[in-house]
């Protein structure tokens, strides 16, 4: 059966695509338990010793972290906001300049940040006295912008806008209308965008490693310069923490948003 | 429950004129239907009266109240729309009680209305689904309820029954009628089916270019429409050009089409002057095949059948310039060039003068 073999190639290179992609991240996970200083495989025997070395070694990753989760943080939430806003006036109205104002939006993601990095240090130098955790979080703030506004634009563009009609008519007033069908439909998309500017946050190193000052370092730098100086399984158990907390934060947006939501 | 008026109502988008001159009142408890084709500006006309958009001209009043710049959400007009626009986060019961809930009215208060409507649409024991999770009609009747609930003072009915199939349509046409009865609600209907606005209609406006062409009964639109435009929008098949003959005998006046004499209704022909240029019209299930020659009975060949269930659909030629196409109850064989005899009732045509 020609049908037969073909249906054998899809799953063979279907099996070898997810071999491709997790076992890396296995070999990570497994390695992270090794006892020795030398990352070996297969490990030779089991310690926590390398996690414990997180907290306690010379990397300052607990720093790191703190700083990443407050520029993440911050930046997401008023991008969520200003993302929001912008992708419902671009959608809800019609206006000469609809396309080039979504395309001014979201141009960021089109340039290279290490580029748009060497721009803003120059326009800080220029002002001169910023901190390091305001460089960071400006530059933040506006690469992520537009993972947030595109999300929601896709999820509007679809958006039967009769049911905000359909609300008034029933007695709801602009706000309630905004706040009981407009951003819940709109939400899978807010959602999604939100945590994709986040992660993309999180793990930025261009523009972090040209922005941030000495007092004002980013987890994704420390890892860096960690590697840069020693390189132990330290830097295992430390990706094997970060993968451990997407699949936390993929677990709870299915809990609360539902994943199904993004895929109607 | 209020009565309706709209007073020279106007609605200009830039050049465009969507609504000219536009007067009507409706009774409380009546069933209007507003009836044209695309782009006629019936719903321009609902949106005016729901609030979503302004006149550019005229007034709206509601219960003889004035209705200017009142918003939308505070005019308590209930809104069925054609694509239902259900909240499709929310559950049947959450969809039905959106607007009491913002009326602020105690939960027990809700309950009841909203089971009460439920069951009035009979959508009883649904309440948990989601709108996704109902049929059409189901959705249809959810759409309902839900612009019934806040017991509105004019309820609007977008194309009620256009998504549906045959067998719902009648159903759901005797529903609403009997809801609306039930509730003598004041009621516009916005639809481009004339079958729908004549079946639910007390009333029946037929609309195009923005203006009114002709106000009715659901049997006068339907029988005698006023204009061939009209006839042609109620689904008359067979138009005929003649001109029209002299003094009325035994309430007939002729008509002379294409070198035949065809009588047609005094009445029908009311001040119409001989030697005028005419049409007569009239639908297909009114012509009838017959075996004998007699009063306005023509003789033709047969193009075409169709057969279309409880009737055929037939093209005759070379009775007139122009083919008719009478409907017999029964199945015909398609016979190209059989010889066939046509009798056009006399009751049965209208008459319309044309334009020079």
């Amino acid at each position: 059966m020609r049908d037969g073999h073909v249906n054998l190639l899809c799953k063979i290179v279907a099996i070898l695509v997810m071999i491709f992609l997790v076992a890396p991240l296995l070999i990570i996970i497994v390695v992270s338990f090794t006892p020795t200083a030398v990352i070996t495989f297969p490990p030779q025997g089991f310690s926590l010793r390398w996690y414990a070395n997180i907290f306690t070694g010379t990397g300052k990753f607990m720093s790191g972290l703190v700083n990443s989760l407050k520029v993440g943080v911050l930046a997401t939430a008023i991008d969520v906001f200003v993302g929001v806003f912008g992708a419902l006036s671009i959608c809800r109205y019609n206006f000469k300049g609809k396309n080039v104002l979504l395309n001014y939006f979201t141009s960021p993601m089109y340039v290279p940040s290490i580029a748009f990095a060497f721009v803003l240090l120059q326009v800080y130098s220029q002002i001169g006295g910023i901190t390091g955790m305001t460089r960071v979080f400006i530059g933040h703030l506006i690469i992520i912008l537009p993972y947030i506004v595109r999300n929601t634009v896709s999820v509007l563009h679809v958006f039967n806008w009769t049911l905000e009609d359909a609300a008034a008519s029933l007695g709801a007033n602009p706000i309630q209308v905004f706040f009981k069908v407009t951003i819940p439909l709109a939400k899978p998309g807010i959602v999604s965008g939100g945590i994709l500017a986040f992660l993309y946050s999180f793990d930025e190193v261009a523009l972090s490693s040209l922005l941030s000052s000495p007092r004002f370092v980013t987890l994704p730098i420390r890892i860096m310069n960690y590697m840069e100086l020693t390189f132990d399984p330290t830097l295992a158990a430390i990706s094997t923490l970060l993968i451990l907390a997407s699949l936390i934060i993929i677990v709870l947006m299915d809990k609360f948003v539902g994943l199904d939501m993004f895929m109607k | 429950m209020a009565t309706l008026a709209l007073k020279n109502i106007t609605k200009r988008f830039g050049d465009f004129t969507a609504v000219k001159d536009f007067n009507l009142t409706v009774e409380d408890g009546e069933m209007i239907a507003l009836l044209g084709g695309s782009g006629c500006g019936k719903t321009t006309t609902l949106r005016m009266i729901a609030g979503f958009t302004e006149p550019t001209e005229g007034s709206i009043f509601v219960a003889g109240k004035e209705m200017g710049k009142i918003p939308p959400y505070k005019r308590n007009v209930g809104i069925f729309f054609q694509n239902y626009a259900l909240f499709p986060h929310m559950t049947v019961f959450e969809n039905v009680a959106f607007g009491l809930k913002l009326q602020k009215l105690p939960k027990a208060e809700i309950e009841q209305r909203v089971s009460e409507i439920l069951n009035l649409v009979k959508l009883y024991g649904l309440e948990k689904r989601y709108p996704r999770e109902l049929s059409g009609g189901q959705q249809q009747r959810v759409a309902l309820a839900r612009a019934l609930v806040t017991r509105p003072s004019i309820l609007l009915l977008d194309e009620p029954l256009s998504n549906l199939d045959a067998k719902l349509r009648v159903e759901m046409q005797v529903e609403i009628k009997r809801i609306q009865k039930e509730l003598a609600i004041t009621t516009i209907i916005v639809t481009h089916d004339h079958e729908e606005a004549v079946s639910l209609a007390d009333r029946v406006i037929v609309m195009n270019a923005g203006q009114i062409l002709q106000v009715g009964s659901p049997y006068e639109i339907f029988d005698k429409p006023n204009s061939e435009f009209i006839a042609d929008f109620m689904g008359f098949s067979t138009f005929v050009k003649g001109t029209m003959g002299g003094e009325a005998r035994d309430g007939k006046r002729p008509v002379t089409c294409s070198g035949k004499t065809i009588l047609v209704s005094a009445e029908a022909a009311e001040g119409i002057e001989p030697g005028s240029s005419v049409t007569l019209a009239t639908r297909s299930e009114h012509m009838e095949l017959v075996k004998e020659a007699g009063e306005n009975v023509v003789e033709g060949t047969m193009q075409a059948a169709t057969y279309k269930g409880h009737t055929t659909r037939l093209e005759v030629a070379g009775c007139f310039d122009e083919v008719i196409y009478p409907a017999a109850d029964e199945y015909i064989e398609l016979e190209a060039g059989k010889p066939l005899l046509v009798h056009l009732p006399v009751d049965r045509l209208c008459v319309y003068k044309n334009n020079a």
